[in-house]
């Protein structure tokens, strides 16, 4: 895989400014809000893939659905192609969107209606997104994203039901039905968490083969920092609704400067390096962001933590060399 | 959980992977199939043979009655003869054919009301769920009125009032007042496939709302809604024939229920003509039933849990059993397991989920357990412990389980007991389903020091505080119920637990696999640190082998219910010598080191209904050779560990 970072960021796809989104949670007379994504301002060049990642609950997933318009941002904008989606009017542009950032869910095991064949999805976005393919061209199209996704022969595949496919050819399904829409960037939420690894890799692969062929660009949503590393040009580190950290990948990886990076990367599990104990001590508990205070989200559990980290959040800070930091002692 | 003697171990979150999803069965849209399940299906095929005679009758009365149902032209009161097979009438009309031409009403008022009650339900249940909001909860509360209302004394102040008004009325009144049944029931199948990717995904990919409605939900839900449709209809026939009954109907119509009218009017039973009301109450039930029947049969066929299957043993492979030794006590391995074979009951026929399984462990070792989703280490896991059933089903058929000189396999449940928790206790997957909801954490460890000990409230109290300060929580959670506890704390909890009785051997079903990677690191620590200073053994399941490098002693490669390897720890991520063991350590990134490009491994981990012959993972390996396919590979022993791989043979 060839880093992309330098050449993407020049011409920005997708760029978020303060995108923030609050849910209400409680009953009517204890409301509280729940900070789920604060402030938070991203970047993804075309046919660069950018991982997302952070721990359960970090805001990763609530991004994924404001990029697909399922959420409304509570604050803050999202520009596509130089252009703001809160001015998006009426049900055609919207629908030209969905068509250039289509999403592949989590659980293969729930995200194909298990009712029809595998070719429903895929033929139902030809039909609302290209509406000028003839019945034969897009039967075509369908045996084409089927190959590209390796689900061969695409004629036969084309014919199953998806109880009949395992869940590595289920996740191939659901990146074939973003592909037909002729995507410019795949929101991929956690495509491969719920596979077996030997299965993973090969929709690693897939991911970064589609991009070499297609030039779509990725945003790939994971908890999983090795498989981060293995895909991604550049690396974004959510900590509790922040984005904390951001960088090109393997730079972020080998030298983490935000505390936060340091102890998650310190923890992944890596049988050919020697146990990392430095941070053990800590159990892993991030906070619940529920009408939160001024200050770093992270503080209790940072060794670093000076008096300012109570009182002031800390913003991204350019590090150079395409690096961001949010913190105030690190850099 | 407080009154079981298993307690941690009772619920768990992992329902055992099925083959085909409960909507595939009959929502697969392929008649072919739907045919196929209603003719292995005893229910099913009564109930549509049944229905079937009804709907000749309805059709062709002409041909088959003999005489036209309303002429009064017989003698009255006749009884069975050939000429009039159930006698006639007190009005001297032939009552077989009156039963006859009724058939057609019947029918007709069944399936009529079917449709239009289902319709409804389907229209208003499935908005409501998923439009949500206020929307539901008006559209809920209608139903709730509608389903609290005395139906049968509504209807027939309706009936009165519109007295004598003919079929459309009387269909209009069932259809509506019969939805709302069925409307909560789709409802809540709809609330339930809300949350299912498939929705969101035809969301965001910009469909209306009426399309995921009709042809996103709907197809998903196509067993419930002929449930619902078969209800509805069973429910009209009976409705219906009481309000005909009590002469609501019209009196000169062709029908069961007015049969029935006509035989009270004449005073049947007095009379001694009982047939004039039997003949057409049995005919209600009859059609009544065939639609019951083939509800139950739906159920049975959409659901296949309901399904009792029995395992077929003398269709399972023979395999030798071990020789017989006898069992010491005192040093020795903590446990023994040797040629433990495990069988499913499927429709197919008996799937061997565990495959001779042999293995050691002494006392105090870690062993580290992994393998794919489905190759049998949870259903190892489980037949140790001696856990199975349910939720996980599959019955021991072969090889023994040596724990403290006792074969566990052979132990009555009460003998079970005894072992179970204080020397051998068992972790689960998911501390949120393993834990009682309802209880305080030291409400539950009272209940377990209880059933499985006589120590005083006061000892339980000072032993709960013990083991919670052993995984660092705090003993003021002891009053705290498991949802206020984060999850890492909960599946601390549940260690703790475990710990209560200080037992020889824990055994744990990928405790850490639901936290973020830096508490499964913690909790991995705080493992090793116990077993350390407690001493006791672990047998420890994971799909993932790096989380377990640095913490087990040895490790078994579980493929397709067989041991495909085992050795130690690091041995085996230094040189893995069987191909399966090397592609999964090449199928994960590092996160350090050189970046190369992975492969995975090729293909899927196969049916284990139908096990590929000779080597199982053959079908997969690079290097396969003509003799792994010709006959099953025996394991071999190579520098202590064991390799079920032909490679290994020649192997020095």
């Amino acid at each position: 895989m060839r880093p992309r970072g330098e050449r993407a960021l020049s011409e920005a796809l997708l760029r978020t400014e303060g995108l923030t989104r609050h849910f209400h949670v409680g009953k009517l007379l204890s409301r509280q809000t729940l900070h789920a994504v604060d402030d938070v301002d991203l970047t993804i060049g075309r046919g660069e893939i950018v991982a997302l990642v952070g721990e359960s609950g970090s805001g990763k997933s609530t991004i994924a659905r404001l990029l697909a318009l399922v959420y409304r941002p509570t604050r803050g904008e999202i520009w596509f192609e130089g252009r703001p989606l809160s001015r998006l009017r009426g049900r055609k542009s919207r629908l030209a969107y969905s068509a250039a950032v289509p999403m592949v869910f989590q659980d293969p095991y729930s995200s194909i209606n298990p009712a029809y064949r595998v070719s429903h999805g895929i033929v139902r976005g030809m039909k609302l997104h290209r509406g000028d393919l003839s019945r034969s061209e897009r039967g075509a199209e369908l045996n084409r994203v089927l190959d590209s996704v390796g689900l061969v022969p695409a004629g036969e595949t084309r014919r199953r039901f998806p109880y009949e496919l395992s869940g590595g050819q289920r996740q191939r399904v659901g990146f074939a039905q973003a592909l037909a829409l002729r995507p410019k960037l795949i929101v991929a939420d956690e495509p491969v968490s719920m596979l077996d690894v030997s299965i993973r890799v090969g929709v690693l692969n897939l991911m970064g083969e589609l991009r070499e062929q297609e030039g779509v660009s990725f945003l790939y949503i994971t908890h999983d920092v090795a498989s981060a590393r293995y895909l991604a040009d550049r690396i974004l580190v959510m900590y509790a609704g922040h984005l904390v950290e951001e960088g090109p990948t393997e730079d972020v990886l080998q030298r983490p400067k935000h505390p936060y990076t340091q102890l998650l990367v310190s923890a992944v599990p890596d049988p050919r390096a020697e146990l990392g104990l430095a941070d053990a001590r800590d159990v892993g508990e991030p906070p619940k962001v529920v009408d939160p205070k001024p200050g770093c989200r992270f503080r209790q559990r940072c060794a670093l933590a000076v008096a300012e980290c109570e009182t002031v959040t800390p913003q991204l800070r350019e590090l150079g060399d395409g690096r961001r930091v949010a913190c105030h002692v690190a850099g | 959980m407080s009154t079981s003697s298993l307690g941690a171990t009772d619920q768990l979150g992992t329902p055992p992977a099925g083959p085909a999803p409960l909507v595939a069965e009959i929502g697969g849209g392929r008649w072919g199939d739907v045919w196929r399940a209603i003719s292995r299906n005893k229910k099913a095929l009564a109930g549509v043979l049944l229905l079937l005679v009804f709907v000749v009758l309805a059709i062709f009365p002409g041909q088959i009655a003999p005489d036209d149902p309303a002429a009064q032209v017989y003698t009255p009161a006749l009884g069975p003869s050939w000429h009039h097979l159930l006698g006639t009438t007190g009005r001297g009309e032939d009552v077989f054919s009156q039963l006859v031409w009724g058939t057609r009403m019947s029918l007709v008022i069944a399936l009529a009301v079917g449709a239009l009650a289902t319709a409804l339900s389907v229209l208003i249940g499935v908005s409501a769920a998923y439009l949500g909001g206020i929307a539901d909860g008006i559209l809920s509360l209608i139903t709730d009125v509608i389903l609290v209302l005395p139906i049968f004394p509504l209807i027939i102040v309706i009936a009165a009032y519109r007295k004598n008004s003919g079929l459309f009325t009387l269909i209009v009144v069932l259809g509506a007042l019969g939805w709302s049944y069925g409307a909560r029931q789709l409802r809540v199948q709809a609330l339930s496939l809300r949350s299912r990717d498939f929705l969101e995904s035809a969301r965001v990919r910009g469909e209306r709302k009426a399309y995921v409605i009709l042809f996103e939900i709907l197809p998903t839900m196509t067993s419930l809604i002929v449930a619902t449709f078969l209800g509805s209809a069973l429910y009209a026939v009976l409705t219906a024939a009481g309000l005909q009954f009590i002469g609501l109907g019209d009196p000169n119509s062709q029908s069961w229920g007015t049969m029935l009218y006509w035989a009270q009017n004449g005073e049947a039973l007095f009379a001694g003509m009982p047939l004039w009301a039997i003949a057409p109450g049995v005919c209600i039930a009859l059609l009544g039933a065939s639609f019951a029947l083939l509800n139950y049969a739906f159920d049975e066929i959409s659901s296949p849990a309901l399904r009792v299957r029995k395992l077929d043993r003398a269709r399972i492979p023979k395999r030798l059993p071990p020789p017989a030794e006898a069992p010491q006590a005192g040093a020795g391995p903590v446990l023994k397991v040797e040629g433990l074979s495990v069988a499913y009951a499927t429709d197919a026929g008996p799937v061997v989920a565990v495959d001779d399984v042999d293995l050691e462990l002494a006392r105090g070792e870690f062993l580290a357990i992994v393998g794919e989703s489905g190759c049998g280490k949870s259903t190892l896991l489980y037949a140790i412990a001696r856990l199975l059933g349910s939720p996980l089903p599959g019955e021991i058929v072969g090889g023994r389980v040596l724990f403290q000189s006792k074969d566990l396999v052979l132990l009555e449940e009460r003998e079970l007991r005894r072992v179970r928790w204080r020397d051998l206790s068992v972790v689960m997957q998911s501390a949120m389903n393993a834990l009682n909801p309802v209880l305080t954490v030291a409400e539950q460890m009272r209940d377990a020091c209880r059933a499985h000990s006589n120590m005083s409230r006061a000892e339980i109290a000072e032993r709960s505080r013990e083991v919670l300060r052993l995984v660092s929580i705090d003993p003021v959670h002891l009053h705290s119920y498991p949802h206020q506890l984060s999850g890492g704390m909960r599946q601390r909890a549940m260690i703790a637990m475990a710990l209560l009785f200080t037992p020889d051997l824990v055994i744990m079903d990928e405790p850490t696999s639901a936290l973020d990677v830096v508490a499964q690191r913690s909790l991995m620590v705080q493992i090793k640190e116990l077993q350390e200073r407690l001493g006791f053994a672990v047998i420890f399941v994971t799909h993932d082998m790096s989380l377990v490098s640095h913490f087990s002693d040895r490790l078994l490669v579980m493929y397709a219910g067989q041991v495909a390897e085992m050795a130690q720890t690091r041995e085996l991520f230094d040189r893995p010598r069987h191909p399966y063991s090397q592609g999964l350590l090449e199928a994960f990134p590092s996160i350090r080191g050189p970046k190369v490009r992975l492969l995975g491994i090729p293909g899927a981990p196969p049916d284990l209904a139908r096990p590929p012959a000779g080597c199982r993972f053959a079908p997969r390996c690079a290097h396969v050779q003509p003799r792994c396919t010709a006959a099953e590979v025996p394991l071999t022993s190579v520098n202590g560990s064991v390799v079920r791989c032909v490679l290994a043979e020649n192997a020095p």
